[in-house]
């Protein structure tokens, strides 16, 4: 389990970081390393050049921008979870990081190198789906923002071009009716979940008004159930017309903790612990 | 920190004088070191010339190797050499993993590096020695085999039908070994039964994941003739025989040290082809090799454990009186039986425990161990309990259910009496000092069951399934000779103690038993210097290194404290009677009218006494001074071995509380309860967490742990992320407590604690579950015990 041989490039900078990647296809972004340095470990990855944007300055900044909370990228999740902004603006989301791994892996993981890693079964890719937060990212080109719910093409594959590096997440603020209530299960805390579920909700007079459902850890991406998410606002929560919706417009992919049939059987009833949540 | 003090053993005097550390919960010294960093173990060694080893591991379950070429990994930088299985052959003798005392067993010869055929995913092919770890991974990377799969033979349970695939066609079949106990008539008992109850139970493959991988320095020094290995192994002299043998060198002429070892639970307690061939390399080149596991090695050549399926059958009268017991029993164990234990004992202890806490006048028990295409498995912390301990705990609730009795009552009715030993278990192997009736009670008095019983119908209202379940275990702790010695296996049942009083007054202790971070070092001290009436701090120990300390077993099987912690009280004794020798004759007075309290000889009528310091000056160097004849021996050596008996049991008793998501299937433990019977505690705390971390495994075993293997042989989750062990998140509210019922093998008392946790925790979990399920009329038979599992059981997936 070591790594094999690559070159390393500290980057100062955004604009020297792109034009090292441009200039070479193999190589690969290192930020927080949680995914890649394993992977490189493990030898299931041999990229030609690792690029260090971890010491660039001012890509760790957490602001508020007009509607927007802006999350740089190169934030960790412990940088996220104590942010006085986000307890402020976004408390969601702190509910959620406390979901991802470990403090010890919260502590160097960056908030930019999961939204842009795209694993089907992390919570962030979801969160930003369901948030339909605007992904910034800056190439030779200049800037380009990308919709959470475009970015995101198959598994472990995204929009993200050769040239690119993602800089920052744009999430709009939720306004006073606007909830995302959140759920998972996992065999262990802090493991990627069997299912999950991002909701994103608008209540209208105590009425479920409009309702996104963003699923993680079901199939190759964040899966967006937006049948599923009509028949919730029109008839509310029963189980066995809701499971054969999600069925139809999921492709739910096993893993080795749990079948298709259980993620299945798992997104439906996390309909209901969300709706129960809305109660609460 | 020294508020706890249990000593119960008058043989050991009262807990009222100085310097009595036997029974308190002194904190450890080496616990500091370790959270410092300041722990050296076998990867933190570097010595001069030496060289890193890789290898070549096959990436299927059964194939034929067509042809291999090394030759371009030999030009990859840093690369020293590239060997196959016939350079390392002419350095290491083969082994065979069978022993004579269990009747026949069948396992061929294993050399270091397969040949042509592999038999499990993982086993070494080739080995390339490069100047570090990554050049020699990257010098893997260019070896070309030429392969041709085999069709393997995955599963256990079609391993001896007539189209399974024969691992090893010289032996005809894929049968290892098979053992039947028959005692009285189990069939006429079942006619006679009032009810009669049957299970069938799965156990997955799991492993132990220590902290620490397997590692090894070897270092052969051509011009000593002497090997010297650096080995985080439990074993240190069973090691130095096995090198001896196999890499024929003059067995006093192999070093074996194991100082600090990060965790063992039985996995590095057995020979492994990468270390063999480590050492065998450092012989032929004469340079120290160094060779350390990486994680996935682990998951895939570290013994795997368990893997059983049992089915079991119980005969009970009105009353509730069990007349007879009978299962059957098949497991899997990997292409080879490990050397130099065997996989036969996983087996056996099954065989040996099942029913062991009640009077079963009529038992019948049959174990078939066959090979398999998957990684070697044998011995690992209880071993073979929790199967034994689950079937039996099992039949015993179904069998209360059936009757309509609690499911303390019917144990309460069936244990052996706690004034009824000697005794024995109903296999026929010997019992003593054994407490389950004290045990029981006291656990019932700390769970409240009636309180429990309540909650259960008023969770079950609100769609939460409770449920508890009680079990009672026997422990097997402290072997004797009988366990392997006497099949032939050079494993030492006898431990040493060696203790001096040095120039500086200070105590020197050497002991063949090792320290894998439970906390040996620390008990040894207490003992020691409780016996000799010195401070703690005036104590130094030495462990794990055969050029160092007495000849012995090691630990394992929950004998350091036993075996070894005997062997120091009776050498530390004999140290202090040559001390008040020497004191008498110097002090010109009698020796009964001295003690020694505080690192000083003492006048017990009072008046001026000596220290230990001034005693040892006189001795060493001004010798001229002491009375002529003065035995100047400030030296004393003592061993301990348990004789007649196979073992020394323990017992306990657990209960847990669990409650049961039904939309999820998610378990949670609410409590977990312990009370065990280890005869005196030497160190209250110590032992706790030998219950509570045995308990934690038991709880990966119930509900997380399993090695899973696709079709073809191929394990699925080598990864410390996919392999599911409980974290903190995951462990519950453990209370422990104690009964004490001193071993009268010895003046200590004590027995072993190490086991119980491991092999009590998935047989009370999985019938809390149960417990909780049969109010819906449902039930779990397999192990680990997953969500999935729990949903199928409800019907609702």
């Amino acid at each position: 389990m070591k790594a094999p041989d690559f070159s390393y490039f500290e980057a100062q900078n955004i604009e020297d970081a792109i034009k090292y990647k441009s200039e070479d296809d193999e190589a690969i972004i290192l930020a927080g390393g949680q995914s890649l340095l394993p992977a490189l470990n493990m030898r299931l990855s041999s990229p030609s050049c690792l690029i260090d944007i971890s010491k660039i300055n001012n890509l760790n900044e957490i602001k508020v921008e007009g509607d927007f909370i802006n999350i740089g990228a190169l934030a960790t999740h412990s940088d996220v979870m104590n942010n006085d902004l986000i307890h402020e603006r976004l408390p969601c989301l702190v509910d959620i990081l406390k979901m991802v791994a470990h403090a010890a892996i919260r502590n160097k993981g960056t908030h930019g190198g999961s939204i842009a890693y795209g694993d089907p079964a992390a919570e962030l890719p979801a969160f930003a789906v369901a948030m339909n937060a605007e992904i910034i990212l800056n190439g030779l080109a200049g800037q380009r923002i990308v919709d959470a719910k475009d970015f995101y093409l198959g598994l472990f594959e995204t929009d993200l071009k050769s040239d690119e590096i993602l800089t920052a997440i744009r999430y709009p603020l939720l306004g006073h009716n606007q909830h995302l209530i959140f759920d998972e299960v996992c065999r262990r805390h802090g493991d990627y979940a069997m299912a999950g579920l991002m909701a994103r909700v608008e209540l209208e007079q105590s009425q479920i008004k409009n309702l996104d459902l963003v699923y993680f850890a079901t199939g190759d991406k964040p899966n967006i159930a937006q049948n599923t998410a009509k028949l919730v606002i029109n008839d509310g929560y029963d189980y066995e017309r809701l499971k054969k919706s999600l069925a139809s417009e999921i492709d739910f992919a096993g893993d080795l903790n749990s079948s298709s049939e259980m993620k299945l059987h798992l997104a439906t009833i996390l309909i209901n612990k969300i709706l129960n949540k809305l109660e609460r | 920190m020294d508020d706890i003090k249990v000593n119960q053993n008058p043989k050991l005097g009262s807990m009222d004088r100085p310097n009595s550390y036997i029974g308190r919960s002194l904190p450890r010294e080496n616990a500091k070191k370790h959270l410092e960093g300041g722990g050296q173990f076998v990867d933190d060694l570097v010595l001069p010339r030496m060289l890193h080893v890789a290898f070549l591991r096959s990436p299927f379950a059964h194939a034929e190797m067509k042809s291999i070429n090394v030759e371009v990994a030999k030009t990859s930088p840093g690369v020293f050499d590239v060997y196959t299985a016939k350079e390392i052959d002419e350095y290491c003798k083969p082994w065979v993993g069978t022993l004579g005392h269990l009747g026949e067993m069948r396992s061929p010869e294993q050399t270091p590096l397969a040949e042509k055929i592999v038999r499990w995913q993982g086993e070494p092919i080739a080995v390339v020695i490069a100047n570090n770890r990554a050049q020699a991974e990257d010098a893997l990377e260019v070896i070309e085999v030429d392969w041709e799969e085999k069709d393997a033979q995955v599963d256990m349970e079609t391993a001896l039908d007539d189209n399974a695939v024969v691992i090893h066609p010289e032996l005809g079949n894929n049968l290892f070994w098979t053992r039947t106990v028959n005692q009285g008539d189990v069939n006429q008992a079942f006619k006679a039964s009032h009810a009669v109850v049957e299970t069938t139970l799965d156990f997955a493959r799991h492993t132990g994941v220590t902290l620490e991988s397997r590692g090894i320095v070897a270092d052969w020094n051509k011009a000593e003739g002497k090997i010297t290995i650096y080995h985080n192994g439990q074993a240190p002299h069973m090691m130095q025989h096995i090198i001896a043998k196999h890499l024929e060198v003059n067995e006093g002429l192999v070093r074996i040290v194991s100082r600090d070892v990060g965790g063992s639970f039985g996995i590095k307690v057995h020979v492994y082809p990468d270390e063999m061939a480590a050492a065998a390399i450092s012989k032929k080149l004469g340079r120290p090799i160094k060779f350390i596991a990486d994680r996935l090695e682990s998951f895939t050549t570290d013994i795997h454990a368990r893997c059983h399926k049992i089915s079991g059958k119980l005969g009970v009268d009105k009353k509730g009186k069990i007349l007879a017991m009978e299962i059957n029993d098949l497991s899997g164990i990997g292409p080879f039986s490990m050397y130099p234990r065997t996989s036969a004992i996983e087996t056996n202890q099954v065989l040996n425990l099942s029913g062991a806490p009640y009077i079963i006048p009529n038992y019948k028990a049959v174990g078939t161990v066959v090979f398999q295409n998957k990684t070697p498995m044998c011995q690992y912390r209880a071993v073979g309990h929790p199967i034994a301990v689950a079937i039996t705990e099992a039949l015993v609730d179904k069998a209360a259910t059936k009757i309509g009795i609690n499911l303390h009552e019917i144990r309460k009715k069936n244990f052996i009496p706690d004034n009824a030993y000697p005794n024995k278990t109903p296999s026929g192997v010997p019992l003593e000092d054994l407490s389950h009736q004290a045990s029981m009670d006291k656990l019932l008095n700390m769970m409240n069951i009636d309180d429990i019983e309540k909650q259960k119908e008023s969770n079950l209202a609100k769609g939460v399934l409770t449920g508890y379940g009680v079990i009672a275990m026997c422990e097997v702790t402290n072997p004797s000779p009988l366990f392997y010695g006497v099949g032939g296996a050079h494993i030492s049942s006898q431990d040493g103690a060696s203790i001096r009083l040095e120039g500086s007054g200070a105590i020197h202790l050497s002991s063949s038993i090792t320290e894998q971070g439970q906390g040996t070092e620390a008990i040894m001290k207490q003992i020691a210097a409780d016996q000799l009436g010195v401070s703690m701090d005036s104590v130094r120990v030495t462990l794990g290194d055969t050029d160092a300390t007495p000849y012995g077993g090691g630990t394992w099987a929950s004998r350091g404290a036993g075996i070894g912690g005997e062997a120091v009280l009776k050498a530390a004794r004999t140290l202090k009677e040559n001390i008040l020798d020497i004191a008498a004759a110097i002090m010109q007075t009698d020796k009964n009218s001295l003690d020694v309290e505080n690192n000083t000889v003492i006048r017990k009528n009072g008046g001026e006494g000596i220290t230990l310091q001034q005693l040892a000056e006189t001795v060493y160097y001004r010798g001229h001074e002491l009375p002529k004849g003065t035995n100047p021996e400030l030296l004393a050596t003592a061993s301990f071995l348990i004789e007649g008996i196979p073992f020394v049991f323990t017992n306990s008793a657990m209960g847990c509380k669990i409650s049961i998501d039904q939309d999820t299937g998610i378990v949670k433990i609410d409590k977990f309860w312990a009370v065990e019977d280890c005869g005196t505690q030497i160190n209250p705390k110590l032992v706790e967490e030998q219950i509570k971390g045995g308990v934690i495994q038991g709880i990966g075993g119930a509900l997380f742990e399993e090695c899973v293997y696709d079709d073809q042989g191929n394990m699925q989750n080598a990864t410390m992320a996919d392999y599911l062990v409980p974290m903190a998140y995951e462990m519950p509210d453990i209370i422990v407590d104690h009964v004490t019922t001193n071993s009268g093998r010895s003046i200590i008392g004590a027995k072993g604690a190490g086991e119980a946790g491991t092999g009590g925790a998935p047989a009370v979990i999985m019938n809390a579950i149960n417990n909780a399920l049969n109010q819906l009329g449902k039930e779990v038979v397999s192990q680990p015990i997953t969500p999935e599992k729990i949903l199928k059981a409800l019907g609702k997936i």
